[in-house]
């Protein structure tokens, strides 16, 4: 079988063209005029809301998750709001929404079970059937919460950020005992033929020192790539929002490849360490006025992160979390200034 | 080293009880609670805000110089209200409607108490219904809104806009923050401010409040 565009784009070879992913999570509702919340909890419209986003945009890879982050810690008893009627904000676990406090001992905790525990079997049967509708079109991947961020959410992320100073014992253990949870949900995943997207944006330098996530991130993390290696996983994109270059070198000794350059990062020292290294990156474009900003800007952002690649063959172009109801129009100008590069290039 | 100074010291470390018991030291030896308010804790939590934004500390320390600081102002507010020290005025915030985070809205709370401002937190994924209805019962100087998702953000203007309609905005000012804001959206929704970390969000809302810093 040819390998998928992605594929090539992340082996670090040639490819035809840049690969586009935006990040559409609970935009997903809006392409079949629902709500996040009712999208999340239904397995049918979830599906519709795939299929409907891969019709439209043709990105180059699907992710399944609506609230990425809320999946695991909700199969394992944390409370996620849900919002009723036409109300289209994000489900999210409440300020008193953890289900542990540093009391609990997580060596007698139960890992969830990914067929039976929360909406982590609403996510693999939408990831089955987006498999059955698109065959082998391209990649889709299951997403799921890095250590840090499941970890915040069990205990509370004020909690989790307190205990990294008052217990950090409690906190290496916790992130062992997340990063086995990840493993569970992520091999149901690969059973089912898909790949694999960590997301961990609450270890970002924004928040966690460079040191700290050398203390305490790095090493779950690693356990955790390692193992959708070993069950043939060649490249485990792992997701961290922010300007992330302060920890790169950590970023990249994770295993992870697909790794992310948000708008804010330094895209000069990304080029330099991944094509050392022979990894590749996602640069996000800038998302945070995607609902008002005419598609013309965000056609021209899209083309000044497409010069920044400098024909770099590990780069993919992507986008901050696109809010839900951004127009199509504005995604489908990102996506044009893809293409338009691509034909420049083809004609130098 | 001072007794004031050592106390600033003690906050940067960020040991809640050390801070608190030497809090109640200086009390017992006579401090005035202003003194040991404005001259320790305010000044040691200055150096925080510094270290934080020049990345020697990030969110883990800072918190635990925030509980600090709160478990110092649990002994000294009691002692300020006696002395007939008023509050340099009265803040409402909220984490804005669908957004749940509060770690950093919290961290402003606690900088502006211990500023001397009283503090009305409305909690996390406050309606601008809700917000109106506070203004219109408390009467606050200002309002600080707080959202930490590109998403949720956009409920600021949505909130902003609801206090325009019902004839509130001109009788508050309005500060906004969060990791995804800029102080160009603050513009383009209507703020009077933007601050982009807790320490700078306390100096932003005495100026708005014309209070001497």
């Amino acid at each position: 079988m040819k390998p998928s565009r992605l594929q090539t784009v992340l082996d670090c070879s040639p490819a035809d063209r840049v690969p586009f992913l935006p990040a559409i999570y609970e935009h997903k509702a809006w392409f079949v005029k629902d709500t996040p919340s009712n999208v999340a909890s239904d397995v049918d419209l979830f599906t519709r809301a795939v299929l409907a986003e891969y019709e439209a945009l043709q990105p180059d890879a699907l992710t399944i998750g609506i609230d990425v982050y809320n999946v695991e810690a909700e199969a394992m008893g944390c409370e996620v709001i849900y919002y009723d009627g036409d109300d289209t904000s994000i489900p999210a676990i409440g300020t008193d929404g953890a289900a542990f406090t540093e009391e609990d001992n997580f060596s007698t905790v139960d890992l969830p079970d990914p067929y039976k525990d929360g909406r982590m079997p609403i996510n693999l049967e939408t990831a089955r059937n987006v498999k059955r509708a698109i065959a082998d079109e391209v990649p889709v991947r299951g997403a799921l919460s890095g250590p840090f961020s499941l970890a915040a959410n069990l205990v509370g992320p004020e909690r989790l950020f307190m205990l990294t100073v008052t217990n950090p014992e409690f906190v290496k253990g916790l992130l062992f005992f997340a990063s086995e949870a990840a493993k569970r949900f992520g091999e149901a995943y690969i059973k089912e033929g898909c790949g694999v997207v960590v997301f961990d944006s609450q270890a970002s330098p924004e928040l966690l020192s460079p040191k700290m996530y050398r203390e305490f991130v790095l090493q779950p993390t690693k356990s955790l790539i390692e193992h959708f290696h070993k069950l043939g996983v060649k490249h485990v994109p792992l997701i961290i929002g922010g300007n992330t270059t302060r920890i790169l070198s950590a970023y990249l000794e994770t295993g992870a490849n697909n790794i992310l350059c948000d708008f804010s990062a330094n895209v000069d020292e990304f080029l330099s360490e991944c094509s050392e290294r022979k990894r590749a990156f996602r640069r996000n474009i800038d998302s945070t006025d995607f609902l008002a900003a005419p598609a013309s800007v965000l056609h021209e952002r899209a083309v000044a992160a497409l010069e920044e690649s400098r024909g770099y063959p590990g780069y993919v172009l992507g986008t901050g979390v696109v809010p839900y109801g951004t127009p199509l129009e504005s995604l489908l100008a990102i996506r044009d200034a893809m293409f338009e590069y691509d034909n420049k290039l083809s004609r130098q | 080293m001072s007794e004031l100074e050592h106390l600033a010291q003690l906050m940067e470390e960020g040991n809640a009880a050390t801070v608190a018991e030497v809090t109640q030291q200086l009390l017992n030896a006579g401090m005035a609670p202003q003194t040991i308010l404005n001259d320790g804790l305010i000044v040691g939590m200055g150096v925080v805000g510094e270290k934080m934004r020049t990345g020697e500390m990030y969110l883990p320390e800072v918190l635990q110089s925030a509980t600090a600081m709160h478990a110092a102002l649990k002994l000294l507010k009691p002692l300020l209200a006696r002395d007939g020290v008023k509050p340099l005025g009265k803040i409402v915030m909220g984490t804005v409607k669908g957004d749940v985070h509060d770690i950093g809205k919290n961290l402003v709370g606690i900088l502006l108490q211990g500023a001397g401002f009283e503090i009305v937190d409305l909690g996390v994924n406050v309606s601008p219904a809700k917000f109106i209805e506070t203004i219109e019962q408390q009467k606050p100087a200002l309002l600080a809104l707080s959202a930490m998702l590109t998403t949720t953000m956009l409920n600021m203007k949505t909130t902003i806009e609801a206090i325009n309609n019902a004839g509130l905005r001109s009788k508050v000012k309005i500060i906004v923050g969060g990791a995804p804001v800029s102080e160009k959206f603050a513009g383009e929704i209507g703020a009077d401010a933007y601050a982009r970390d807790a320490v700078k969000a306390v100096g932003k809302v005495k100026e708005l409040l014309a209070v001497a810093a």
